[in-house]
């Protein structure tokens, strides 16, 4: 029945002359614009700019998918999460700097060295955010929808504290560790490895994800019991385990996030992961948050519209409105296209 | 108020004793006692929010009883969890059907299977179901959520039959359909009887479920009130008043 009604609402959506989708694509077009005019002013500018911001993006699509694949799970928001993404960056400064010494100048011998330090890393952050799900969340299981948010905003909080008291106030620095030589040339624009790296781990990591929720037996769980939980229990499947599982893998994303991060960008400070939460929040809405493969999308492309608003040298808004530009978009997609670019419109709203 | 007792020399394979069942201060079944025995299907009739529901989430471990005692083929399972109730042998399509909506047809089916050793009779398994519901072969890559009410119906009986169970607990399972659909639905559960499984079936159209039938029981209030032969309740004056619209 469903499947006939939503032919026509399809149509609909597009055809509709609506003033607001009207004005819409006024915004997209200035935009386009705005960046056309900018790659003709300097392409190669335009270019060094986007290899960043696709960089920026793997990041932020690691953190977004925690997002996503928890409010796919329970429809909750774990405001908590950009806080393990921070723990993850803590996580691997310790790790990498006190148990494996690593330290700028070392060549190749880095390599086990991170390899060791991102799956300690994945493990901390994803037992982390399991512990936060059981102590946390499910006592609050069946408390109406709105209690399970205030607690993950009061375990948002904890987290910076504990973040705050382990590493103290000020940034705490990573060794430089990535080299920052080239790995091609275009247009006189330089790709470093360091870029290359960060991707070089997130595009594994992505897959390996994919390759967990539809092929697995554990990935089948999670998709189950996403879709309903009673259902999913009388087929057989522990509800609770697969939740915590799901919770793991979650945090386990944030915490290579949070390795990507810290040894990219070089330094991390314990208020850092709200920031960077809410961006990654804002990639999983504007996806389709619940859906996977959105957030990715939604994080190439708010790590773009970010680098671009802050890099390109053509009349761009600069770096002082790059949260207002997000929280704009957020709030866009909220009021306008809730199920988000790649979202479907379902009756149950998941 | 007893009859139909020609089967209580062996132990029945479900066994309902004293169950109290609540929802937070709620009483809503107050003290089940029912049997099915081996090859049997045991109807449970009666209005809507007398407990029949309630009955089945007590047996799959849904809702736990607060008191009395559930036996499967001669076990305790009253604290069983609900994901362990499949396992020893009793699978159920639920009030609502609440079949996984964006899972196709073929993966509903196979989530059926979820908890199953022996992946390589599956495939058999799920050829079966589909000989027993063309429709649902036709629709096999389809959305489960975007089919239906009779051919969701047909997947979540489907998919019940794919846990390969001893025991099938069907929650209404003619409601909403066609009258055609429902025909073809009490069919096949007859058929599914004389393959061997015992059946549970909770409905509110109680001429077709003492039609197919060997026992039934009927519910008011959370509490037992008639217990019969599918025969005598047919005849049953009460029951052909409150249940079969007769004046
Ligand atoms: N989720 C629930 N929360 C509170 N009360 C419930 C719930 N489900 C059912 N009940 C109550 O329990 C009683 C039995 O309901 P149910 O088993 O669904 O009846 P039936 O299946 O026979 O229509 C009813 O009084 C109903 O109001
Ligand atoms: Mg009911």
């Amino acid at each position: 029945m469903a499947a006939d009604a939503s032919v026509p609402t399809l149509a609909n959506r597009f055809q509709r002359p609506s003033v607001v989708g009207a004005l819409g694509m006024l915004v997209v077009l200035g935009a386009a614009a705005l960046l056309l005019k900018n790659l003709t002013v300097s392409p190669s500018r335009f270019f060094e700019v986007t290899l960043i911001g696709l960089t920026t993006g793997c990041v932020y699509a690691l953190v977004a998918l925690g997002y996503t694949l928890v409010y796919g799970i329970l429809e909750l928001i774990n405001f908590a999460h950009g806080d393990v993404f921070m723990l993850g960056g803590m996580f691997t400064i310790t790790y990498s700097t006190h148990f494996f010494g690593l330290h700028s100048g070392q060549g190749f011998a880095i390599v086990p060295i991170v390899v060791a330090t991102l799956i300690l890393s994945m493990l901390s952050c994803g037992l982390i955010n399991a512990a936060i799900e059981f102590v946390a969340y499910r006592p609050l299981r069946k408390a109406p929808r709105l209690a399970p948010l205030i607690t993950a905003i009061g375990v948002s909080f904890i987290i910076q504290d504990v973040g705050l008291a382990w590493k103290g106030p000020n940034y705490v620095t990573a060794p430089d560790v990535f080299p920052h030589t080239k790995v091609f040339s275009f247009h006189g624009v330089d790709y470093g490895w360091n870029k290359l790296i960060v991707v070089a781990i997130t595009i594994p990591v992505l897959l390996g994800l994919l390759y967990l929720v539809q092929q697995t037996r554990q990935g089948k769980a999670m998709r189950a019991t996403a879709q309903d939980k009673d259902a999913a229990a009388i087929m057989g499947i522990n509800v609770n385990r697969t939740i915590s599982f799901t919770f793991m893998i979650a945090g386990s994303l944030a915490g290579a996030a949070g390795l990507c991060y810290s040894l990219y960008v070089t330094t991390v400070r314990y208020d850092q992961g709200f920031q960077l939460g809410l961006i990654a929040f804002t990639a999983a809405v504007l996806g389709g948050i619940g859906n996977l493969p959105g957030a990715v999308l939604g994080a190439v492309l708010i790590g773009l519209i970010q680098t671009w608003n802050e890099g390109l040298p053509w009349h761009m808004p600069g770096s002082d409105w790059t949260q207002s530009i997000v929280f704009s978009i957020l709030i866009l997609i909220l009021v306008f296209r809730p199920e988000g670019l790649l979202g479907e419109r379902t009756p149950e709203g998941g | 108020m007893s009859n139909g007792n020609a089967a209580t020399a062996a132990t029945p394979i479900l066994q309902l004793s004293d169950i109290h069942t609540y929802y937070g201060s709620i009483h809503a079944l107050k003290g089940i006692s029912l049997e099915v025995h081996d090859g049997e299907i045991v109807t449970l009739l009666g209005a809507n929010g007398a407990g029949k529901s309630t009955t089945l989430r007590s047996i799959n471990g849904l809702n736990r009883p607060r008191q009395g005692h559930i036996r499967f083929q001669g076990r305790d399972i009253t604290s069983v969890p609900a994901h362990e109730i499949v396992k020893r042998g009793i699978a159920q399509s639920p009030e609502g059907r609440r079949l996984f909506p964006r899972m196709t047809v073929i993966e509903n089916l196979e989530m059926g299977a979820f908890q199953r050793k022996d992946r390589s009779e599956i495939k058999g398994d799920m050829d079966r179901v589909f000989e027993l519901f063309p429709r649902l072969h036709e629709r096999r890559t389809q959305k489960a959520g975007t089919m239906s009410g009779g051919e969701q119906q047909m997947c979540a009986i489907g998919r019940a039959l794919m846990a390969r169970p001893k025991l099938l607990l069907l929650d209404e399972p003619s409601l909403g359909l066609a009258p055609i659909f429902v025909e073809r639905i009490f069919d096949i559960i007859k058929q599914i009887n004389e393959q061997g499984t015992s059946i549970l079936l909770v409905e509110q159209n109680a001429l077709m479920a003492l039609e197919a039938a060997h026992r039934g029981y009927v519910l008011e209030t959370g509490r037992i009130v008639l217990a019969d032969s599918a025969e005598s309740l047919k005849t049953n004056e009460q029951v052909r008043k409150t249940y079969l619209g007769e004046t």
